[in-house]
This record gives structure tokens, sequence and C-alpha cells, in this order.
């Protein structure tokens, strides 16, 4: 008997306890809101901040998610939105920054409590757009007009333009300095052409001792821009049908794949490195067509490596480079919509771009800052310039698909393994195949 | 007393509920409610991103088009499998093989620091995986430690490679050397079945993937080792005298005593090796994403992208269940061949 009422204990003990667990779940986000408070103590320099208005009864919290970049931006953005705070006692906004992104904002928008502004790549924009999950920014915004055509186009769909571009990138032409002289090559201009780009590779490499014209990865993102150089296109205007199997699209490939194929470039695989900036940077490779991002890491990574930015050389029809930007989406199903636009107005406003760009590293979508944003980081100027002609990294729900394929024929053809008119014409079948679906 | 023993019984039937219902709670939450959940949404066409709620009811066409339907989502499908398959077909008998050579060694009576070698062998499979995983990305680059060991070994003759990036086939570089081409090679080479046409049919496990494969041998094998081992020394040693007094020698003795009597054993890690490599998702997400030319996309991983790339998590859970069904019947035909003694 003893025995068995010390089993019934046990039992009853585990009982509760599961219960107890189970019960924890509603008390949660008290105390989950709780930790964040604290956090934001901890890190921000607003410690008395949260303190002195959660004596208001009105504080209205806001949340904001996104990817962390560099620890410098990291801390600047928390600065900035420390500073709206400061000016908007009402509302008490904290910074989220989360690994593993697109799988987190994913789940918690299908689990209905999505973080009030969130980072939306300009790629992914129509798939979010597709699951209704987006609040269009249409008539939320302060001077739209104010933003690059380009970055505008980039978060347009149906002629709806859903977020405001927090910053951008494009890409352009990085040099190696001293690999240039040691070759006895001219330094790049903003003139190129593609013929000057490949006879410059072809005296730049040196096999013997390592070192290539070029380095190009297997990647649609950058092959693309030579598409538009050639004066190509992936789909027709109205998303259609596709348009990448075409003169011009062969031209550029036979362009991007007879680099690798004449041995006056390598892929970042070839030099031992993880992405072409690497490469770049062990100057293994004396140029490589890159973002601003690669600004920032050759500083951390590579101080000692001398190098000068040109845009991008122009085709056959001229000149073209690509954008990639972000922006801040506000979930459709937002609680608190308008205090969200009203911190994405700041975030993306003249002051608030301002601060966020002044860094250095991302660069201002606003064309009225392009002036004061280039007197500060004349280098990088040819990576603003870029905004003139670039195009947006934008297609239809479901094309990563079509990237992909894009991206394993790209990869085949560097190998030999694939002809280039597989490739487009592959891609061409996939692209109709999504959208027709 | 027999009313005693019954109420007994009953409040032994009792307390064991009681016991098992933590674990149970815990099963049903985290498995039985997901799975169903899984089966229910690979039904739907719910993209993953909007609330469940909003998904719409679009019978088996998810099923269609990775089984049925020509086109991207079937290619991708089958060429997933395939490398699946490869993996299996590579991993599960390197794996069992040199799992059951390590116990028998480290079983030895006269083997000195058994400890050590029991350790050292165990030890990667409780390493991080993921810190393995990149690791070993840089042992395979070109200039990585595996291509100089190559090249040292073969006196210059390797040309080191870029493993994660080599998208050619193992098979496709064997008829390489013999001559047969894609180009030169019968018709038939280019015929379609499921989406893929033969040649790509019978590329073999490409490069990059065999890198994985290794890896992937590399950190199971330990588990496998010290469950062979507890099954070994569970061996009746009178078995073994018996055998030695009939005048068996070492061969003999192991394969007419020790391998019999490991069959059941034999049965759960051949179990476990094939459920793990047709699962295997980790490794493929840290070091290559599916790439290069997706001959390391795996169906797990095609899952996942599914569900989290392209907005389909309607149809990454029709390739979740029908690689449940493949993995069930894989298991089923397994049984049969290793022996139904085996499943006592």
């Amino acid at each position: 008997m003893n025995k068995q009422s010390y089993w019934t204990i046990l039992a009853m003990l585990l009982l509760t306890m599961l219960l107890a667990a189970c019960g924890g779940g509603s008390a949660e986000p008290v105390a989950t809101q709780g930790e964040e408070e604290t956090g934001s103590e901890t890190s921000g320099e607003t410690a008395e901040e949260p303190e002195s208005t959660s004596g208001e009864s009105e504080v209205t919290e806001l949340q904001l998610m996104g990817w962390a970049s560099s620890e410098a931006e990291n801390d600047r953005l928390q600065e900035v939105i420390d500073e709206f705070n400061a000016n908007n006692p009402d509302l008490n906004v904290t910074l989220n920054l989360v690994p593993d992104y697109d799988t987190k904002l994913q789940t918690s928008l299908a689990g209905g409590s999505p973080p009030d502004v969130f980072y939306i790549d300009s790629f992914r924009l129509p798939d979010f757009v597709a699951a209704d999950s987006i609040e269009p920014a249409e008539g939320q915004l302060e001077n739209v007009d104010d933003f690059y055509p380009s970055l505008r186009e980039a978060f347009t769909i149906d002629d709806t333009l859903y977020c405001p571009p927090k910053d951008f990138s494009t890409l352009g032409l990085q040099y190696n300095k001293a690999l240039f002289d040691a070759a006895g090559v001219e330094y790049p201009t903003n003139d190129w052409t593609w013929d000057d780009l490949r006879a410059a590779a072809e005296q730049l490499t040196d096999e013997e001792n390592g070192v290539y014209g070029m380095v190009v990865s297997a990647d649609f993102a950058r092959w693309i821009a030579f598409l538009y150089q050639a004066g190509g296109s992936v789909t027709n205007s109205d998303f259609t049908e596709m348009t990448i199997n075409s003169p011009e699209a062969m031209e550029a490939m036979n362009f991007y794949v007879g680099l690798v194929e004449d041995g006056f470039a390598a892929t970042p695989a070839g030099l031992d490195s993880g992405w072409p900036g690497e490469a770049f940077g062990k100057e293994s490779a004396a140029m490589s067509m890159e973002g601003n991002w690669i600004a920032s890491f050759l500083n951390d990574q590579f101080p000692d490596v001398d190098y000068g930015v040109v845009q991008l050389p122009a085709g056959p029809a001229g000149e073209a480079t690509m954008a990639f930007t972000v922006c801040y989406g506000v979930p459709a199903i937002g609680e608190n919509k308008e205090a969200s636009f009203r911190l994405v107005n700041y975030l993306t406003g003249p002051e608030g771009m301002k601060r966020w760009t002044d860094l250095g590293l991302a660069m201002p979508t606003r064309a009225s800052l392009a002036d004061g944003w280039t007197a500060q980081y004349p280098e990088l100027e040819p990576f603003l310039a870029g905004a003139e002609n670039a195009n947006p990294w934008q297609f239809r729900p479901g094309f990563q698909d079509v990237l992909d394929t894009m991206n394993d024929g790209l990869q085949q053809a560097f190998s030999g393994t694939l002809l280039a008119e597989d490739v487009l014409s592959n891609t061409e079948e996939v692209g109709t195949e999504v959208l027709n679906r | 007393m027999a009313a005693g023993i019954r109420e007994q019984e009953r409040q032994d039937r009792i307390a064991a509920w009681l016991f098992l219902s933590p674990a149970l709670i815990i099963f049903a939450i985290f498995l039985v409610i997901p799975i169903l959940f899984a089966l229910y949404f690979s039904f739907t066409d719910w993209n993953g991103i909007s609330p469940p709620a909003e998904a719409s009811w679009i019978g088996l066409d998810n099923y269609q088009a990775i089984l049925l339907q020509d086109g991207i989502r079937r290619a991708d499908f089958f060429k997933a499998l395939k490398n699946t398959t490869y993996f299996a077909l590579g991993v599960v008998p390197v794996q069992t093989a040199l799992a059951l050579f390590l116990a028998v060694v480290v079983n030895q009576r006269l083997l000195r620091f058994k400890s050590f070698f029991r350790t050292s062998y165990y030890f990667p499979s409780i390493t991080s995986s993921v810190a393995i995983s990149l690791i070993f990305l840089f042992l395979y680059q070109k200039s990585g430690l595996i291509n100089s060991i190559l090249s040292g070994a073969t006196l210059g003759l390797w040309e080191p490679i870029a493993w994660m990036e080599d998208s050619r086939g193992l098979i496709h570089i064997i008829l390489g050397w013999l001559g047969v081409t894609l180009r030169d090679g019968p018709a038939f080479f280019r015929t379609e079945l499921l989406g893929l046409t033969i040649w790509d049919w019978i590329s073999g496990p490409s490069v990059a993937l065999s890198g994985i494969m290794i890896l992937n041998t590399w950190t199971t094998i330990g588990t496998m080792m010290i469950i062979f081992l507890a099954a070994l020394q569970d061996i009746p040693t009178s078995v073994y005298e018996a055998a030695q007094i009939d005048g068996a020698t070492t061969w003999p003795t192991f394969r007419k005593i020790t391998l019999p009597l490991l069959r059941p054993t034999m049965f759960f890690i051949i179990t476990l090796g094939l459920i793990g490599t047709y699962q295997v998702f980790d490794q493929v997400y840290v070091m290559s994403s599916g790439g290069p030319a997706k001959t390391t996309l795996t169906v797990a991983y095609m899952v996942y992208r599914n569900g989290f790339r392209n907005s389909e998590m309607g149809l990454g859970a029709a390739i979740a269940l029908s690689l449940f069904i493949i993995i069930f019947i894989l298991t089923m035909i397994q049984r049969r061949i290793t022996g139904s003694e085996a499943t006592d």
C-alpha cells in the first residue's frame, strides 16, 4: 500500500508539472515582453528610455525584425531607432535582428503574429504579395518621387508600391591596383566596354602565379547585368512570356562563359574562396563585379588591398547594372499599421535615411541625399551612380525555380558539360512553366 | 487473495499509463499532430506565408506535380530521389561494414589502449554536425588538405579539384575514361524517363555528393560501432569455446558464429542507416545548399527548399510524405531480405 501511494504521488506530481507547463503558454507573451525590455535596456544606450515611458499607459510596442549585418551597421540602426523612440514617446520600437531570417519571418506571418515592420528582399517580394501578406505602402509615404525610380520599381507589383527601399547596392567593377600596375595595364574607367574588360582580363591573367584577370560566379544575379548590357531581357514587360532565349542573351552568355573557357577568369571555388569578394581580397583575381558590400568586407578582412571601383563596362546595348535592395514591409495583418508606417517613414525619410547611410556602408535610396553621400564617400561614387541605369532584381512569384535552373546551367556551362544554348532553353522552359502557374 | 492480485494488476496498469503519459503527450504534440497537419497540407496549396486557414484544398495536385506532370517539379523530385538513392547505396554498405570491422577490432581482448580507440572512433558521432561540415568544407577546397594528400600519395598525378563545386557524376567520369560520352553514346541515353534522361539517371553520385557521403559515413560509423560492440559482447563466450574445441579458426568462427548471431543487430543498423541516409539534410544545408547543378539536392533538402524558399509548403509536405512512404517501403523490403528471424 505504501508503495502504491508513492506511485500515485509521483504520477500526480508529473501531471501537475505538465499542466503547469501547458498553462504557462498563455503567460508566455508577457514573459517575453519583459525579456525584450530588459534586452533593450542592456544593449541600448537608452537605458532610461523604456522606464520613463512605461509610466504612461498609451505606449505602443513595435517590433522591427531584420537580419544581422556587420556590427557597425547593427549599432547604427539601433541608434537611429533610439532616436525615433526618443522623439515619439507614444511608441517604443524594439529592434530584433534574427538569424535564419526567412524561416523566422515566414513562420511568424503564417502564425498570425508577425513583427510590425520587417525587411523584405526585392526578389522575395512577389511571393509575399501573392500571399497577401504585405500592406501596400501606396499613399502612406512621404515624398515618394524622391526615391530612385529603379528602386521604386523593385518594390512595385502591378502598379502598386508595396514598401519603401531601406537602402540598396548596385554592381560595380572592382580592380586591384597593384595587379594592374604589375601587368602594366591601365586602370579601368567608367567608359569601358566588354572588349576592354576582356582584353584587360587576358593581360592580367598569370596562371603560373595563380592570378586570374577576373573572378566570376555561376550566378544569375551577376550574369543578368551582361544580359541587360547586351540588350536582352528575362521576360517581356508584363511577365507573360520568357524572352531569355534570345540572340542578345546568347551574346551575353558567350561573353561571360567565354571568359572562363579561355582561362581569363575563374570561379570563386577555383580560387579557394567562398565568394568572389574573398578571391578578390586574396589577390588571386584582379577584378570582380560585386556590390558595395565588398567595400566593408575588404576593409575588415583584407585592409591592405589597394583597389578602385568603376561602373560596369558597357555592352553592345550600352550600360546597365543591377540594383539589389531591401525594403521595410508592414504586414497586412499587423495590429499597429499606422504606427508602423510612422516608423517606416522615419527610417526611409530624409532624416532617418541620412543617419543610416552616413555610415558609408549602405547607400541612400533618396536621390536628394546622393550629393551629400558622394561628397563623403567619393571612392564609392560609381556604385551610387549605378542607380541611374540599374535594373530591379524582382520577377514573379516562384521565380526561385528559374534562378536555380539558370545558376545550375551557368555552373555546367563553366565546367563545359552544358552548352550555352541549352542553358538558355532550359531556363526558358522552366520560366514558361513558372509564369503559367 | 485473487481480488488483491487483480487490484494490484489494475493499479499497475494505471501506474504504467501515468508513467507513459509524459512521453505520450510529448509524442502527440510534437510528432503525431504535426504529421497529421503535414498530411492535410499536402493536399492544399498552402504557401507557408499566409495563415494556414487560408490554404485551399487542391486534392492530389501536389502529388501529381511531383509524380506525373512533366515539369521542373517532377524533374527536381526525381533528381533528388536519384541523388538520395546513390547516397544511400554508397553510404549504408560502407558504413555497416566499417562499423562492424571497427567493433570487432576494439572488441579484441588483446588490444591495448582499448578505451582510447573506442573513444576516438565514437568522437565524430557526438561532435556537432554543422561544425564538422564547416571543417570539411575547408578540407575539400582546391588547395585543401585532401587534395594535397591525394597528390602527395600519387606523386603529383592527382589533379586538385574543388570537390564541393564538381558536379560530374562518378559513373559519368568512369564512362568518360572508357570513351563513352553523351555526345557519341547510343541514342537511348537521351530518352527521358520521369523527367530525367537515361544519361542523367546513370550519373552516379557527383564528386560533391561523394564528398558529403564520405563525411556522413565518417560521422555515423561511431554510433553504429557502439551498437555492434554491445551486440558482440552479448555473444556468450561458451559458443566461441565450443567452436574452438571443434577446431574452428578465426575466419570460420566469425562467418559461422559471429555474423549469424549479429543478424538482428545488422537489421537494426541497416534500417537506421537507410532512414538516416534518406533523410540527410544538415550536411547538405551547410555545405552545398543542393548545388552544384542540383547534384547534392536530396529529398529532405527539397522539402525545406520548397517550404521556405519557393513558398510552396503544400508541395513540400507532399514531398515529405512521399519520402516517408519510400522509406517505409524500403524498410519493408530490407526486412524481407535480412530474413524474418532477425525481426524476433
